[in-house]
């Protein structure tokens, strides 16, 4: 009995021992600029100098109409974007699962690379690709399709479009993955039994491959919201600075210019940081609700 | 005796790991003379140091000279260092004129006084040393200038019917241009100007050729004058009047001008390297002044942008060495030095700051890859002598953003009036800067 407790009090030991180095990486790296960043948010940062402001950063951000068109700007992405990439992955994954018998590997591979490419390198293609007399608009000018150029890169409207085409282009390989595990967790016998009952391809699809993957779908969704709601890659390089005009700037772009290359106002990029970390937030809450309620229901 | 060895073995795991991350932060010893320099441009700047990096080490050959190209985000890497203290930092880096005050407003001591340091700021050009300044304190070592100009096609001029010659060296109006461009884009289809439509420098140029100024003298934004109204207007009617060719983007707009795109563009002496890095523009570019908008006090065919300057970080573990780089080749007046700032002319466009080094024959010498072997380095040179000064301030890049913003809203139509496009670059400067 005596032994049994010291060797129970041995394995504590050996265990905290064990992840002893990732809580000090994590209080190094995590805890610390959590703590120091409660210091930050009330005060106005001018480089080395900086003075109490109290609630005055978020003041600020209440009358920061760039900022709260980049938040709108993030929710305008989302909306379109997740839809979209959710619906193509899903119709990849079901091709790729039924459809396609041959050159399977390949195909699954050139889907999946856009997630795994650097997008640096890529913009710089798609940047001569878009450009008002680019290749993309003369191909469509010379199909007819459009009379006039499209200034992807350089018209408010169509610079939003571009991100959400870019974002569905580095995604959605990566999201189909997830479909495609779970298309393939599903239990043949269901399709054999609804078959029986005389079930056609779209009803089975609709009834029986949807409902079971909505815990992926819900997945997939969670992940992308919070993804989007950091979004800063593709406004930065692709659009250049979240042009034209901040008509794609995003919290997370404008965030990062503020700390490090107009104000180094880390203060007011700080109190920025928790209101996108707080809006995240809310949307996972609801969304794990959604997927808790959807459990229960089963 | 097994429990101890698991339990020694798991510390040292951690000590490893925490003294790796500490290790990693800072820098071992110093064991050899090294100076380390971060800039950006590999045909421009970067060569430049390393030529005068080669001048330095003939009479210091143990001296290791780093030379960085940092191209991304420069500007976020030197912040972080400065917030740390100078971890990770160069000895030496590069600034844009327009960007360092906001550095030496924000980070007052991090850069060495180089005017303690013995350096005689008399020998360079006035409007370089200003920026630079902070009470009796000067910080950097004047690099190039940007004195512009505008850059034409006479290829398509001849084709429009019309004589080069008749406009080489001529100071011209910008309703003559606009004549001219009308004329181009009539007979050859090319519209006049190469334009980078998310891109502030051309307006820049306009202004500043004008004498106006974007800040007052105590700082505050100053954009309701009438030299910013007439530059706003003047673009409005090179834009509706199809003679700027849009390109989004810095390298899709050199792209552009290398491409047979258009019949010209307005930009600094700089642009030598990128016109001279496509053999097929040989004998076809020529370059005049900056035209002048009419009616407007204290204009002049002349105008700036771009240009930079080098300087010494305060946390730099090899300051006296840096400092004698800088000092003994960008500011001393030797033979070695003279030939070395005539090597960086010719070979980059790279005119710098340093009076004495214009007597270089490079500066007279004529071009053969310009139209009738135009002296394009005497012609800047001589302008460079008229450029009205503009005041910078720390707020620069926001204000240029804001600016370049509501210019392009105001070409698409989204903004109807200038009034109305001043009115959102100041908002938006407000917004962004908090004042």
């Amino acid at each position: 009995m005596k032994k049994k407790a010291t060797y129970q009090r041995y394995l504590n030991q050996f265990g905290w021992m064990c992840v002893a180095p990732s809580i000090v990486l994590f209080c190094l790296f995590m805890l610390y600029p959590i703590l120091s960043s409660l210091y930050y948010v009330t005060r106005r940062w001018k480089g080395m100098t900086n003075t109490f402001i109290g609630l005055g950063n978020f003041i600020r951000m209440g009358q920061d109409k760039v900022f709260q068109a980049a938040l709108g700007n993030n929710f305008l992405f989302m909306l379109f974007q997740i839809p979209l990439m959710v619906f193509l992955a899903l119709l990849l994954a079901v091709l790729l699962n039924q459809g396609i018998r041959r050159f399977k590997g390949p195909f699954r591979l050139a889907i999946f690379l856009p997630a795994v490419t650097s997008l640096v390198v890529v913009s710089v293609l798609f940047r001569v690709l878009l450009q008002e007399n680019g290749m993309l608009n003369n191909v469509l000018i010379k199909a007819r399709l459009i009379a006039e150029p499209i200034g992807w890169l350089n018209d408010a409207f169509w610079a939003k479009v571009t991100i959400v085409l870019a974002m569905t282009w580095r995604w959605t390989g990566y999201n189909m993955v997830f479909f495609l595990v779970g298309l393939q967790s599903i239990d043949p016998e269901i399709y054999e039994a609804a078959e029986v009952d005389g079930a056609s391809k779209a009803r089975q699809f609709f009834r029986i491959t949807i409902p079971l993957l909505v815990p992926v779908i819900l997945f997939s969704v969670v992940t992308s919201t919070s993804g989007t709601m950091q979004l800063f890659d593709e406004p930065n390089i692709l659009t250049w600075q979240g042009g034209p005009a901040n008509a794609t700037m995003t919290a997370a772009l404008y965030i990062y210019r503020q700390a490090f290359f107009v104000n180094a106002d880390f203060g007011y990029a700080t109190a920025m940081s928790y209101v996108v970390v707080l809006i995240s937030g809310i949307f996972a809450f609801i969304q794990m609700r959604l997927l808790g309620e959807n459990r229960k229901a089963k | 005796m097994k429990k101890r060895l698991s339990v020694a073995i798991a510390m040292a795991l951690t000590l490893a790991l925490v003294l790796g991350a500490v290790a990693s932060c800072g820098s071992g010893p110093k064991m050899t003379d090294k100076v380390t320099v971060w800039c950006w441009d590999p045909n421009f700047n970067v060569y430049a140091m390393k030529q005068a990096a080669a001048v330095y080490n003939k009479a210091n050959p143990g001296v290791t000279i780093e030379i960085v190209d940092m191209a991304q985000d420069i500007e976020a890497k030197i912040i972080s260092g400065l917030q740390a203290n100078g971890a990770g930092l160069p000895d030496v880096a590069l600034f844009q004129d327009f960007r360092i005050e906001q550095f030496l407003t924000d980070y007052p001591n991090a850069f060495v006084d180089l005017k303690a340091e013995g350096v005689d700021y008399s020998q360079f050009a006035a409007y370089k040393v200003g920026p630079m300044t902070v009470g009796d304190k000067v910080y950097g070592i004047p690099f190039d200038t940007g004195s512009t100009g505008l850059w034409l096609r006479t290829d398509y001029i001849q084709a429009a019917g019309l004589n080069p010659d008749a406009y080489m060296g001529k100071n011209l109006t910008w309703s003559e241009v606009i004549e001219l461009g009308e004329q181009v884009k009539a007979k050859t289809g090319k519209p006049l100007l190469a334009y980078q439509s998310d891109n502030f420098d051309m307006l820049r140029i306009v202004v500043q050729s004008t004498g106006g100024q974007f800040f007052k003298e105590d700082g505050s934004l100053n954009l309701r004058s009438d030299a910013f109204r007439k530059s706003l207007a003047l673009f409005k009617e090179l834009n509706d009047k199809g003679l700027l060719y849009q390109v989004v983007g810095w390298s899709d707009w050199i792209n552009a001008i290398n491409s047979d795109t258009s019949a010209g563009f307005l930009n600094a002496i700089w642009m030598v390297g990128s016109v001279k890095s496509r053999p097929e523009n040989a004998g076809k570019y020529m370059v005049v002044p900056t035209p002048l908008i009419e009616g407007v006090a204290g204009a002049a065919n002349a105008s700036n942008n771009g240009g930079s300057s080098w300087y010494v970080f305060s946390s730099s573990k090899n300051k006296a060495r840096a400092v004698d780089l800088l000092k003994s080749v960008w500011a001393t007046a030797t033979p070695e030095n003279l030939e070395f700032y005539n090597t960086i002319l010719k070979d980059a466009g790279a005119m710098g700051t340093f009076l004495p080094s214009q007597s270089g024959s490079n500066y007279t010498a004529n071009d053969s890859f310009f139209y009738k072997g135009q002296a394009l380095s005497r012609d800047f040179a001589s302008w460079m002598a008229n450029v009205p000064t503009l005041k910078y301030t720390p707020h620069y890049v926001p204000m240029r953003d804001a600016v370049a913003h509501a210019t392009l809203n105001y070409f698409q139509g989204k903004i109807a009036t200038i009034d109305d496009a001043i009115a959102a670059a100041e908002a938006e400067y407000k917004q962004v800067t908090g004042n």
